[in-house]
């Protein structure tokens, strides 16, 4: 069993640690002259216990676990492109909409029918819509839909 | 005499109609929550906290509301335990143990009966613990100063992995990054920038409930899909219910040593509701001997870890309650619901705001009732929810979240951050590194430095201060012990647990 993935972790975090002391040493002193604890001192301690323990990681790291496979890594990598895909589209095409081709998304790929797939993320987004508008009172956007 | 008094005010508060309406809903909801593989409490709690803001819940019924989805969720997690011998959360795994061959003996029905009403009497009476216990605990911790603040702070990090937690180091760190990500925006006392990096979105920091949802939803949609686990599984059959008084009062003793135990597993720090379950099973077993069949279906071995984790749940809420020290993730979730309605937690909450805290508590007792009524008639209803697939529930759950998060700010941009929370909690699952420290060093970052900067005021910069009282000595001693014990204990009690389980499974 490897043990790369903690080695790993833990050199990026020490590299972060290490920026973020940096960055707490280039705050401007505050207003009225330094006290014992300013801005910066508490960010230096955290920096502090973050190079720790990543050293320890980097040190003592544990077995892997097994990552996915290539395939899957597409999938995941189609999950999370079909989220930034819903929050970018949901006020152009408006909630129903992109709801149906999120969800629908979603749910095929998980391994639904198609056809079934679409139809859950029309009713669940027509649904919940309907719920948010009139229900609670607070508008979600139509986009696409909005009649005038 | 004066508990009493509080406490017939939580009841004024409690039996509202609005918020007698708001904490069924909680219940049914929780219950659904914890039923569903895959959907901890700390998750569903996360994702309704957006919902309660939108819809504009006074405090007092908010946190109604999520308490009862968070003891709702206690009494769902049993549900797939007994049907699909796949718990619900974590704390349910022992009630797979002779649940799950109760279910296949045709008596699903019976135990999920028992478990419901030894979920009742755990939680009755880890309440009525509660009651008594937190007035006094909130009294005394008034006594406490900046300096033994820091202390507990240190202390609630360092027994959040548990003692089950597996490399005390990553707890640590994950606070650490908690923390971090805690100090970017506006400095409060002083109004220097830190880490925001002229992006105006940083500069008032970055929102807790964002980065709960965010960790806690997505990356459970990220892990489904990849585990490919989609379908579902196969469920077994509820028969009709057919339970004798005799049998209920056989498991009563059982109940009432498990919500005990419980209880007190659920007060320490670092102990928690599986422990609690596990041990309640554990003494169980050895009180009964011979006498019971454990592991095949006693009745007894579903009633005692049942009764285990609803104590122990209830329990947990002392320390998030008096201290303002959350013990467990879905406590600390809802302590965040607290914080972003503008209420400071801690023992003054105790006097300040004496209705919502009794209120809660009261709400916690009808709510208990709630349920009972609710799980016994309704089960079917659930156990059908239960068997929609995840390949269709997950969507839409992340989409419920989603919309939670873009209608409590209308902006686009907090979704992105979403994402790239997801996707960096399932990185440090994947590292096997625990979330719930990181959400609790978001949330106890901005108090823990405030603490720090009085106490280094008063004693105008000498850094012992943090260590001069017997007290802070005290909470010094019991975070490193919270830090070491895992390293030793943890591995055995690690491996008992697993081979309880390797026995069913």
């Amino acid at each position: 069993m490897s043990k790369f993935n903690d080695r790993v972790f833990g050199l990026v975090m020490l590299v972060i640690a290490v920026a973020y002391y940096y960055g707490a040493t280039q705050f401007p002193v505050p207003f009225g002259g330094s006290e014992a604890v300013g801005p910066e001192t508490f960010p230096k301690l955290l920096a502090v216990i973050l190079a720790i323990c990543s050293l320890y990681m980097i040190v003592k790291p544990d077995p892997d676990n097994h990552w996915p496979v290539a395939k899957t890594f597409v999938e995941l990598g189609i999950a999370v492109v079909v989220l930034i895909a819903y929050a970018l589209l949901l006020e152009p095409l408006g909630f129903i909409l992109s709801t149906m081709l999120a969800v629908g998304t979603l749910c095929w790929r998980m391994g639904a029918r198609p056809k079934k797939a679409y139809l859950t993320g029309l009713i669940s987004g027509a649904v919940v819509f309907v719920l948010f508008t009139y229900g609670l009172e607070l508008p979600l956007p139509l986009g696409l839909l909005e009649m005038n | 005499m004066e508990t009493l008094h509080y406490l017939s005010l939580g009841f004024g508060v409690a039996l509202q109609p609005e918020n007698l309406m708001f904490a069924l809903m909680g219940c049914f909801i929780g219950t659904l929550i914890g039923a569903l593989p895959g959907l901890g409490p700390a998750n569903g709690v996360a994702i309704l906290i957006p919902l309660a803001f939108t819809l504009g819940l006074k405090p007092e019924t908010a946190l109604i509301m999520l308490t009862a989805v968070y003891a709702g969720a206690m009494y769902g997690g049993r549900i797939s335990s007994i049907l699909l011998n796949i718990p619900g959360d974590e704390p349910a795994m022992m009630t797979c143990l002779d649940g799950y061959p109760m279910a296949r003996q045709g008596k699903a029905a019976e135990a999920l009966a028992i478990s419901a009403i030894a979920s009742f009497m755990g939680s009755l009476i880890a309440t009525i613990g509660l009651i008594l216990l937190a007035p006094l605990l909130a009294r005394f911790a008034l006594t406490f100063g900046p300096a033994e603040y820091f202390a507990l702070f240190v202390l609630a990090f360092a027994t959040l992995g548990g003692i089950t937690g597996k490399n005390p180091m990553k707890t640590l760190m994950a606070a650490a990054i908690g923390l971090i990500i805690a100090t970017v925006g506006i400095d409060l006392s002083t109004g220097t920038q830190r880490y925001t990096f002229g992006v105006l979105e940083l500069y008032e920091g970055v929102d807790f409930i964002i980065a709960i949802v965010g960790l806690f939803a997505v990356s459970e949609l990220l892990f489904f899909i990849e585990e490919k686990a989609g379908a579902g599984r196969e469920m077994i059959k509820v028969n009709p219910l057919k339970l004798k008084w005799r049998e209920i009062a056989s498991i009563f003793p059982t109940t009432v040593r498990g919500g005990v135990l419980g209880f007190i597993a659920g007060v320490l720090p670092g102990a928690g509701a599986s422990l609690g379950s596990f041990i309640s099973y554990t003494l169980e077993k050895k009180i009964l001997g011979k006498k019971g069949y454990f592991g095949e279906g006693d009745p007894r071995g579903v009633a005692a870890p049942e009764a285990g984790n609803n104590g122990a749940s209830s329990g947990a809420l002392v320390p998030m309650l008096t201290l303002g020290v959350p013990g467990s993730g879905t406590t600390a979730v809802l302590l965040a619901m607290l914080v972003s309605l503008n209420i400071t937690p801690g023992p003054l909450m105790f006097t300040q705001n004496a209705d919502l805290v009794w209120g809660v508590i009261a709400a916690l007792l009808v709510g208990n009732f709630m349920l009972l009524l609710l799980n016994i008639p309704l089960v079917g209803v659930f156990v059908k929810i239960l068997s929609v697939p995840p390949m269709y529930l997950l969507p839409i759950v992340t989409m419920v979240a989603v919309v939670g998060i873009y209608s409590i700010s209308h902006s686009t941009f907090d979704l992105y951050f979403m994402i790239a929370f997801g996707v960096g909690g399932y990185i440090l699952r994947k590292l096997e590194i625990p979330l719930v420290p990181v959400i609790l060093g978001l949330l106890l970052g901005p108090e823990m430095e405030k603490n720090l900067r009085h106490a280094m005021q008063i004693s105008d910069g000498d850094w012992s201060i943090l260590w001069s009282s017997g007290l802070s000595i005290g909470l010094w001693a019991v975070a490193i012990i919270g830090l070491l014990l895992p390293v030793v204990v943890g591995p055995i009690l690690r491996r008992r647990m697993q081979a309880a389980k390797a026995k069913v499974g």
